[in-house]
């Protein structure tokens, strides 16, 4: 009996250590070679585009995770080819908008800011408006969830240059996307929620001339 | 070759006949010889502990005790390989201010909390592109009977974005945070600000 317990304790032991050394290297192979599960041509495809980015002076990290992302959502070669060129056009584009000086982040949501329509010209002038050094990042996430959820695009971006020429700091506009979302979610119209919100924020944001374009709310909803 | 035998010496001769004659052997002389071979004692290795663990040796376990000693090594093993995964991924920056309706309490100030109201849910996680989108790396818990799915990820400050994983496939944005534009996927996004720490 003893020798058996002696016996079962050692087959235990062995195959405990080499389950957790299996586990060990599949943390290994994913953290060592993020990219390992593309196929050799995407993969070769998608770093050149990382080689492209670097050279550029791009942040090549929303590269890597579009990629990765796309093995995680089990997306074939093709697709994750084309989503990692998207976003490499994109952040060209946002920092040509945008300027050389541009933080990664700002890119970054400039770049998402451009997937949804808003246009270089636009992304330019909203650089143009704002309060001094006040960074981009915050008012373009607000702007791209905007338009994400169904605010038509030119009102979305005439009303954040309007915040922006007013001085809105980045609380006003985090407090301006949440009043707006949980107006979308109980049902009214997106357009309409923007202005009626828009319309309730502080006087010091709204010191900036109304934007052109942007119909009152009274007007927006007939 | 008997003319070789005739020519040789009387002497050679008489040993060679005397060689070529038959032994008369015991019946059990065979048997004697197998069993003192057997009593001889076995070589052993110079090291016991090498020969002890490499003799050969049977045993056997019940059904049940088999199946629990699989299910235990699995689970150690599943266990070891998380414990390896987050320390490999631990966030050594720490942020002060986060942008995110879920704002830290009581974990780490630098950590980001992430909740997800989903009572159908078996299992959720988190991914996004602090954790390489990978589905088995940040595991939600869920101790509420209401299906609150919560996990404090320790987040580097910047724009991240991230998506919910329910049961291993079903990929849903955050509905409490800013969604990002379509990931190009079929699927919907939500980022996250980390701020840096205020100089």
């Amino acid at each position: 009996m003893k020798n058996s317990l002696i016996r079962s304790g050692i087959v235990a032991a062995t195959l405990i250590a080499g389950a957790t050394l299996l586990g060990a290297q599949d943390v290994r192979d994913r953290s060592g070679d993020p990219l390992g599960k593309l196929d050799p041509q995407t993969r070769y495809a998608v770093e050149l585009m990382l080689d492209s980015a670097k050279l550029a002076g791009l942040p090549y990290g929303p590269l890597e995770s579009k990629a990765l992302e796309g093995i995680s959502k089990r997306a074939s070669g093709r697709d994750i080819l084309v989503a990692v060129r998207r976003v490499l056009r994109t952040l060209r584009d946002a920092r040509s908008a945008l300027g050389p000086l541009a933080s990664a982040d700002e890119l970054t949501a400039a770049a998402g800011a451009l997937r949804v329509g808003i246009s270089g010209a636009e992304l330019t002038h909203l650089a143009s408006v704002r309060d001094g050094k006040m960074s981009l990042t915050v008012p373009l996430i607000v702007l791209s969830d905007l338009v994400t959820r169904g605010v038509p695009r030119d009102t979305a971006s005439l009303t954040i240059n309007q915040l922006l020429r007013g001085g809105a700091a980045d609380d006003d506009f985090l407090g301006l996307w949440r009043s707006v979302e949980r107006d979308i979610v109980s049902g009214t119209d997106p357009g309409v929620a923007l202005l009626n919100r828009v319309r309730q924020l502080p006087p010091r944001v709204q010191a900036g001339p109304p934007a052109a374009g942007v119909r009152p709310p009274e007007e927006a909803k007939s | 070759m008997t003319d070789e035998f005739d020519s040789l010496d009387a002497n050679v001769r008489w040993i060679a006949t005397e060689a070529r004659r038959p032994v008369p052997v015991d019946a059990d002389a065979r048997a004697r010889l197998l069993e003192a071979v057997r009593r001889e004692p076995v070589p052993t290795s110079a090291i016991p502990i090498m020969a002890w663990l490499t003799e050969p040796r049977g045993f056997s376990l019940p059904p049940f005790a088999t199946a629990a000693l699989a299910a235990g090594l699995v689970g150690i093993g599943v266990l070891g390989g998380l414990l390896l995964n987050r320390d490999g991924r631990r966030a050594e920056q720490s942020a002060v201010a986060v942008v995110h309706p879920q704002l830290p309490d009581s974990a780490a100030a630098h950590s980001v909390k992430f909740v997800l109201i989903a009572p159908q849910a078996s299992k959720v996680s988190v991914v996004g592109d602090f954790n390489g989108w990978d589905a088995g790396a940040t595991p939600m818990s869920s101790r509420s009977a209401d299906g609150t799915w919560t996990v404090f990820v320790p987040l580097q400050p910047g724009l991240h974005t991230y998506s919910f994983v329910l049961d291993g496939s079903h990929f849903v944005p955050d509905p409490a945070a800013p969604m990002a534009p379509d990931d190009g996927f079929g699927h919907r996004n939500s980022v996250v600000l980390v701020r840096k720490p205020a100089t």
